[in-house]
């Protein structure tokens, strides 16, 4: 697939494709969010409306993993989180920007070998969904469950522990942030391959249709994979606070 | 894919953090605030109007045991008043009749006295023209107080008679 400009810093690699996507998905929340909210009225008009019921529904996924103080404290990071992945996911379908290297730019991390295995011509990844990259979606899910175990050692070494008896416990704590990540990963990642084959491999005026409807289900599918790993997210952090099971 | 790099990450992390920590202060607090006051508004307001009809409800429980009371009330004035008119007509009729019958015997005692009169005159004329009479058929003068005596007691025996 396409490489993707990188630098290392020392001795740390930083994909400057993925962090600029993060950027923008981070960049786009806040100002959505900033400017829906900047008249707040008790009478909600406008986007303020939109906002609400989001908060409403993610309200409803914390509201059914945690007691209702609990609840209120993770509603924030979920009602985050769920819009910062849905607007990572349409980022790609909306904005991929695809350039095309035929010189190698060391400094970026594309090599000649890179180019060579190319044909000499490497399609360079300058924008586009940070959760269709394996990374991304690793480091997210790993992330979650990390925090899910430490909630879980804080609310109780012992009733933190007890599952580890039974050793299906181990491979389902290793599944669960796996699949997690694949999960979002692969959905992503899927819909930005078809998208890219169907423009790049075919010319446009055969592939039309084919891509406008697929376009839109990949943004469908971005809304629900969003959802899905919110829930999952609440999920697997609400599990370690009713201490395993 | 590969994997982006441990660098990545951490600046992906790190941006999340960030974006969770601006929209909650920013953007989320203010609008749950404003959300928590308008369901406090909301409850308020319905709390206010279930006490206003519980309190409506009881005013108008309160108007009709009132209305009640008054219709009970008016009842028994008009009945009292109806009592006491039947009460006051009868008194009137008594006082009435008993008027009428005294009337009556008062007239019948003066009829009584009348007749009385009127015999005792009449039998003054009687014995008078008797004597007179008798004065000028016998041609003498009769003791006029004897010639009386007689005639009355003539008279009573008439009367008796009678």
């Amino acid at each position: 697939m396409e490489l993707t400009p990188q630098v290392t810093v020392a001795g740390l690699k930083f994909d400057l494709t993925i962090i600029l996507g993060t950027i923008i998905a981070a960049a786009i929340v806040f100002g959505l969010i900033y400017f829906a909210t900047r008249k707040v009225s008790m009478v909600p008009r406008g986007l303020q409306v939109g906002i609400e019921m989001l908060i409403d529904m993610i309200r409803g996924i914390t509201g059914m993993t945690y007691n209702s103080k609990r609840a209120e404290k993770y509603l924030a990071f979920s009602f985050t989180l769920f819009l910062f992945i849905l607007v990572a996911n349409q980022l790609g379908v909306i904005l991929m920007i695809t350039g095309e290297v035929h010189e190698p730019i060391p400094w970026l991390g594309i090599t000649q070998e890179a180019l060579d295995e190319h044909h000499g011509t490497a399609h360079v990844a300058l924008l586009k969904s940070p959760t269709a990259d394996l990374g991304f979606a690793f480091t997210m899910a790993i992330s979650v469950a990390l925090f899910a175990n430490f909630v879980g050692i804080k609310n109780g070494l012992g009733s933190w522990l007890k599952p580890f008896i039974n050793p299906l416990h181990w491979v389902e704590e290793i599944s669960k942030p796996a699949t997690h990540a694949m999960r979002l990963w692969a959905n992503i990642f899927a819909g930005e391959v078809l998208i890219t084959i169907l423009m790049t491999k075919f010319p446009l005026y055969i592939t039309f249709v084919p891509v406008a409807v697929w376009i839109a289900f990949s943004l469908f599918v971005g809304i629900i994979q969003a959802y899905i790993f919110t829930v999952l997210t609440n999920v697997y952090i609400g599990q370690k606070y009713a201490g395993g099971h | 894919m590969s994997f982006s790099g441990l660098g990545t990450s951490l600046v992906q992390l790190a941006i999340i953090f960030i974006l969770v920590l601006l929209v909650s202060k920013y953007a989320l607090r203010p609008l749950l605030a404003t959300m928590n006051e308008r369901t406090k508004h909301i409850e308020g307001q319905i709390s206010t109007a279930e006490k206003n009809r519980a309190d409506a409800e009881k005013l108008v429980a309160e108007q009709k045991e009132l209305l009640i009371a008054t219709r009970a009330e008016a009842k028994e004035i008009i009945d009292r008043a109806k009592a006491q008119k039947e009460v006051e007509a009868d008194k009137i009729m008594d006082r009435a009749k008993s008027q009428a019958d005294q009337m009556l015997a008062d007239a019948k005692k003066e009829i009584e006295l009348e007749k009385m009169k009127a015999l005792a005159s009449l039998r003054e004329e009687v014995g008078a023209l008797s004597v007179q009479l008798a004065e000028k058929l016998v041609g003498e003068t009769l003791d006029q107080k004897k010639q009386a005596n007689l005639v009355n007691a003539y008279l009573d025996q008439v009367g008796r008679l009678q």
